[in-house]
């Protein structure tokens, strides 16, 4: 019995102690984390934009333009919450072609995720209209599509980017 | 045993990879350049020396019985630590290998030192095993990347996964024959396991 609580003990202050570094190390290591994923992101953005533009925004529309549109989306998808964001021919308010779909951040199981990758062939096919699920990734895949999905219609109805 | 002796033992002798064939999940896996070998090279070192130098300071507290959920406490810790390090610090590398940095913690070979000397030898072994190993788990993955990255010019099979086996199992011939070599040179057979004396 003496033995058991010594052992508790011992386990429950390692647990503790290893907790508080983890805590301090994560507090101390914040600022840079959120900096370098925003570079990372702007990066991203401004390869889809294929133009330099300020993607440091926080709303849902980083840019709008007579003939072109970014907008961000989110999904669901077998990790957990995605981000997204898509380049958009338009003419005013109506989406014409898909130029482009980035997935900014997400948690998907690694190696199933590499058709999110920016330059898979399968994020490519958004750009010709025709895609399809992907066997094996079908939750991750079709998540993606209905958030392009989603994102489009609510550019369709003026929702971002009003006339 | 010499501070010298045990580095060489535990570094090129009873190296981690192509002595013992531990750690070969991380091995494998991001030996595809010799940048991304060398970040996880680093990792490991910075976990297997930060465990085994606080479980050998710990020994006294840690009791038998809870040893290994014990050990598995403090690797996790600086396994998250080393994470959340690269991930500030290092960005780009984070993102290709993220996920092997995070596995260390199961890596057998890091558990192996603890159990087998941090547990048992005072600091200036356990240091010196610890120093030594990280060293020869470097030197392995440090090769792996450099053959597959230089084969992967001529053959783009050796940077992707299958060539990951095969170019590891030919280093690990070449190894072999090495040590074959040497111990003959010298009448040493000591590779092979013993029976207790």
């Amino acid at each position: 019995m003496r033995i058991a609580l010594r052992s508790l003990a011992v386990l429950v202050g390692l647990a503790a102690l290893g907790g508080a570094a983890v805590a301090w190390f994560a507090d101390l290591t914040k600022a840079q984390v959120r900096e370098n994923r925003r570079a990372a992101e702007v990066g991203i953005l401004r390869e889809l934009a294929g133009i330099d533009f300020d993607g440091a925004t926080d709303g849902d529309v980083l840019l709008c333009e007579r003939n072109l549109v970014i907008v961000r989306g989110v999904g669901n998808g077998y990790g957990g919450e995605f981000r997204i964001a898509l380049a958009v021919e338009a003419k005013g308010s109506s989406p014409l072609k898909v130029q482009g779909v980035r997935v900014i951040e997400h948690a998907e199981t690694p190696g199933f995720a590499d058709i999110l990758k920016a330059g898979s062939k399968w994020l490519d096919s958004f750009r010709h209209g025709e895609v399809d699920a992907v066997t094996g990734a079908t939750i991750t895949s079709q998540a993606v599509m209905a958030a392009v999905e989603r994102a489009l219609q609510r550019m369709e109805g003026g929702e971002l980017c009003p006339p | 045993m010499s501070a010298m002796n045990r580095f060489v033992e535990s570094a090129v002798r009873r190296n981690p990879a192509w002595g013992q064939l531990l750690g070969l999940c991380p091995l494998l896996a991001v030996s595809n350049t010799v940048a991304n070998a060398a970040g996880l090279a680093v990792a490991s070192a910075i976990v297997l020396c930060g465990s085994a130098v606080s479980v050998c300071l710990l020994r006294k507290l840690i009791a038998p019985d809870v040893r290994l959920p014990c050990f598995v406490l403090v690797v996790a810790t600086f396994t998250t630590l080393a994470n959340l390090a690269m991930e500030a610090y290092a960005f780009a590398l984070h993102q290709r290998i993220a996920l092997f940095v995070q596995i260390i913690v199961t890596n057998c070979m890091i558990l192996a030192r603890i159990e087998q000397v941090a547990w048992k030898e005072g600091l200036a072994t356990t240091l010196t095993d610890a120093v030594g190993t990280s060293a020869g788990f470097a030197a392995a993955i440090l090769t792996l990347g450099a053959v597959r990255e230089l084969l992967a010019v001529g053959f783009p099979l050796a940077a992707l996964p299958p060539g990951a086996f095969v170019v590891a199992g030919l280093l690990l011939a070449v190894a072999q024959a090495c040590s074959t070599r040497f111990q003959t040179a010298t009448g040493d057979d000591d590779s092979t396991v013993r029976p207790p004396s």
